[in-house]
């Protein structure tokens, strides 16, 4: 049959390579997607998936999106398979997902593919429509040319597992029998159905992570374990402190190390990037590039630097600011008022009680396991680059813009990561690989030593915040919010934004030249920490269980807006519903023994919802976190293991975010650099078990990245305040109490 | 004067050269053996953890001169063949243990470690055992992984 007329964007590209059917599908936006692509983009792109078919009903998938341990190399793949009812037992991935381009005729740039960033908890938000979309044309396809074949109409064929069936006839075909038959087959996507939630056979499984044996058995699988022929390997001894030059250092010495081969100055950068405005983005530096890591690290370290700092940069105190940041929320120093509901100073004055508490978190480091790495080879007219990058267009941007080659031209190829949590997502360790193989005329692959990793960090903003709060009749009447951080802004519009009838928030004006960018759920720790511990704080001024207190607020089940990043609407009922999840696995109300404590707390971000409930124990001095129990609402589950998993890890993260994680800046430079000097909670500080439920419902599916780091602090400190008596307002919790860190 | 030793069964020597050169970058570099990991260089993350003569050493800090007539097994050697898993190995997919997957393999040589010497481990023997970080705090995972590796390697060897 003759293909039926179809617009640009509905015509679909196939070819045969290799004797299977390269799937090249053009599929019309969504809206959804359209949302996110510049309206210059959406009437041009090439927007295709591509997945091999073979002959002998084998595939070979590309997994598009990237990946950083949450599992989207794994999801990604699920949904388009369900839809093109592939057998997912039979599915070999490739390795890398390769970034493909497209510019429009104004020269915007976007993925001819799917969209293959990760942030935000957005992932599958992002892919949910296109990647089962493209399943769906890919099945039509083969039972179109099925039913051709046959003679039979459509309506009679089944898919299964890589099987189409015509059961009247009792005939079958495999996918691969027709491939190559269905891969000339022109289609009218506006007749592509997508599955509904009873028919998924794939979605909502608890499937295991597709890279598991790789991980296993040690194969190379990141940025830093990749090679590149020719390529000199580069460490840099960058300037420690914000701002510093530099002013001498031992060249000779660095070049009398064996293998030594090159050493070159790298300059300081200042760019205005979209968390702290202009501020230092690159630090100078020194590379010494060799011909093995090994003798890069020990020019590195003969290099004996001297630095010089004049700069507007110079002397950023940590300390010194968190303390200007108490007395700005305290002393009503100059802010910009950014939410203000209703009147909280009649609220004030009509009030029960009035509860005025001030909440302080540190800088976070994201300790990155894998050292940020980038190979860079930067030829005449086009380029390669290997590395592991959360959103990968940025790279080729950053190439086009510091060398003027096309960014259509840049390969690049991206790594698993190990470690995103927002930190790679900025831009900086591959602009300087890009700069290094510019100026040598050659590829480099740049590693960077702990030390690196943690002194040129894009820290979680240190914050303080003061929360005024009345209650009138054991409800939260007034909520007065003042907010002082080294960078970004405040999450003032979660809850208790909506639920509190007279609700004013103010961010008081600070400007930092510590480097701040986005840590796991922007901001979101900060709000929640504060958020949830001033309403603990309230509950039992109320002589009220906190539980109680949290249901009685969040119901009756009513929508709000949500006016930031990540969601457009806030649902109090599906909160309430966390709660009581989370209250009940825990069971709530069994008594714990002495000294024992539950604490509860939840957060709405990214359109989902969690809350959790931990047990601990204080005695003597030392804190012992027991259990933990744990309620998601993420609409649709596509994959209840990874989901579980990332609530247990994201919970433990936030935990020991909330316990340990504190960054201290003296005169520009990171005090503590080295996990000896920067403890990372280990086994014997997690909990136990982290039980989780997954509130099933019929909300399309959200993410579960962040949402679930967001309220471990205040779970924490409400555990402790219910173990103990004593609450504690600031972080890392653990200058609290005894610790028994294990230096090997 | 060489550096004689075994790595993953198999007789090797190394150039006196690179003597200095910590065991890590050894493995990963030069024998090109990329499943153990770079972490902090100082022994504090455990994401080069490998064995010498059967016991878990963090790599970044053994200087290739210390190996004379040593035996190193590192995450590539811990299968029997290409065939087969370690016990371990074979726990932690059932569990479906990582998430980013960097640190495992100095997870699962740890693991392998304790189960040697502490064959039906405790919730202490773990805590006090498995002191390789995981950034993704996976530990709830490799705690249950470690578990079941004991009673797989019990199981079998109860056959014995």
């Amino acid at each position: 049959m003759s293909s039926r007329a179809l617009g640009r964007r509905e015509f679909f590209k196939s070819s045969v390579v290799s004797g299977g059917w390269l799937l090249a599908i053009q599929l019309p936006l969504s809206t959804k997607t359209a949302s996110r692509v510049p309206d210059d983009i959406k009437e041009s792109s090439d927007w295709s998936i591509y997945l091999s078919i073979r002959p002998d009903n084998s595939v070979i998938m590309e997994s598009p999106i990237t990946e950083m341990g949450q599992f989207m190399r794994t999801t990604g793949p699920m949904m388009l398979a369900d839809e093109l009812d592939l057998d997912w037992e039979a599915i070999k991935f490739t390795q890398d997902a390769k970034l493909h381009l497209s510019r429009n005729k104004e020269g915007g740039l976007s993925y001819s593919h799917a969209n293959m960033d990760t942030g935000g908890s957005h992932s599958v938000r992002w892919t949910w429509e296109y990647l089962r979309k493209a399943g769906a044309i890919a099945r039509q396809m083969l039972i179109e040319t099925a039913a051709d074949v046959w003679g039979v109409p459509v309506s009679e064929l089944k898919t299964k597992k890589s099987v189409i069936y015509h059961s009247t006839s009792q005939r079958s075909a495999l996918y691969g029998d027709l491939a190559l038959h269905a891969s000339q087959r022109r289609i009218d996507t506006n007749t592509t159905r997508l599955k509904t939630k009873s028919e998924f056979k794939i979605i909502g499984n608890a499937t295991h992570n597709i890279d598991l044996k790789r991980i296993v058995t040690g194969e190379p699988r990141f940025g830093i374990d990749m090679a590149y022929p020719n390529c000199l390997q580069a460490v840099i001894y960058r300037a420690p402190a914000v701002g510093a030059e530099i002013v001498s250092y031992n060249k000779t010495a660095a070049l009398a190390i064996p293998g030594v081969k090159k050493i070159i100055e790298m300059e300081r950068m200042d760019d205005s990037y979209w968390f702290s405005g202009n501020t230092q983005y690159i630090a100078a530096g020194i590379a010494v590039l060799a011909d093995s890591l090994w003798a890069a690290i020990q020019g590195r370290n003969t290099l004996n630097p001297q630095w010089k700092n004049t700069s507007k940069y110079a002397n950023q105190n940590s300390e010194e600011q968190i303390k200007t940041f108490h007395t700005l929320v305290t002393e009503d120093g100059p802010a910009k008022e950014t939410q203000n509901f209703g009147d909280t100073k009649t609220a004030f004055n009509d009030a029960d009680i009035i509860l005025q508490q001030v909440y302080e978190k540190p800088l976070l480091a994201h300790a990155l396991l894998e050292p940020l790495n980038c190979i860079a080879d930067i030829r005449d007219t086009d380029a390669t680059i290997i590395t592991g990058h959360q959103f990968p267009i940025r790279i080729a941007e950053e190439v086009e813009r510091f060398t003027g080659i096309d960014a259509l031209n840049v390969e690049v190829i991206c790594k698993p990561m190990g470690g995103g949590f927002g930190r790679r997502a900025e831009r900086d360790w591959v602009r300087e690989a890009v700069l290094l193989s510019k100026k040598i005329k050659a590829p480099v692959k740049v590693t960077w030593l702990r030390e690196d990793e943690m002194e040129r960090d894009l820290h979680d903003p240190a914050s303080v915040s003061q929360i005024k709060a009345s209650l009138k009749n054991g409800n939260i009447t007034g909520w007065h919010h003042r907010q002082a951080q080294t960078g970004g802004g405040a999450q003032d519009s979660c809850f208790p934004q909506g639920v509190v009838p007279n609700f004013k928030v103010e961010l008081c004006t600070f400007k930092s030249h510590i480097p701040s960018g986005a840590w796991r759920g922007p901001q979101h720790p900060a709000w929640a920490f504060a958020a949830e511990s001033m309403i603990d704080e309230l509950a039992h001024a109320a002589g009220i269980d906190p539980y109680q207190f949290r249901m009685d607020l969040m119901l009756p089940a009513r929508t709000f807006p949500h006016t930031n990043w990540g969601a457009t609407i806030k649902d109090s009922g599906r909160m309430a519903e966390c709660y009581k999840q989370a209250a009940n696995l825990a069971n709530w109300s069994k008594a714990r023994p002495k000294h024992t404590g539950l604490g509860i707390a939840g957060h709405f971000c990214h359109g989902s919802y969690a809350a959790f409930v931990v047990e601990v124990a204080v005695e003597n001095g030392t804190l012992k976190i027991n259990e933990a129990w744990g309620a998601i609402d993420c609409g649709l589950a596509i994959n209840p293991n990874h989901i579980r998993a990332q609530m247990e890890g994201g919970f433990i993260d936030g935990l020991n975010a909330a316990l340990f994680n504190k960054i201290n800046v003296v005169a520009g430079a990171v005090q503590n650099n080295q996990f000896n000097t920067f403890y990372l909670g280990r086994m014997k500080d997690a909990p136990l078990d982290v039980h989780t439920t997954i509130i099933q419902n019929n909300h399309p599916p959200t993410g579960v990245g962040e949402p679930p780091t967001a309220p471990a602090a205040a779970s924490l400190v409400n555990a402790i305040y219910a173990a103990s008596g004593r609450r504690i307002r600031t972080l890392p919790v653990i200058e609290s109490f005894n610790h028994e860190e294990e230096y090997v | 004067m060489t550096i004689k030793l075994r790595l993953n069964g198999k007789k090797i020597s190394i150039d006196s050269r690179y003597e200095n050169i910590p065991l890590l970058w050894y493995i990963r570099e030069e024998a090109g053996l990329k499943g153990t990991k770079f972490g902090c260089g100082i022994g504090q993350c455990g994401a080069c953890t490998l064995h010498i003569d059967e016991k878990a050493v963090r790599s970044c800090s053994v200087p290739v001169s210390s190996l004379n007539g040593k035996a190193i097994t590192t995450i590539e050697g811990l299968a029997r063949d290409n065939n087969s898993l370690h016990p371990v190995q074979e726990a932690w997919m059932e569990i479906d243990v990582p998430q980013c997957g960097y640190c495992q393999a100095g997870q699962i040589m740890s693991a392998v470690a304790l189960l040697n010497t502490t064959p039906s481990p405790t919730d202490d023997d773990i805590d006090r055992g498995m002191t390789n970080i995981c950034r993704c705090a996976s530990y709830v995972r490799i705690r249950q992984a470690t578990k079941k590796a004991a009673d797989i390697l019990n199981a079998s060897s109860e056959k014995i």
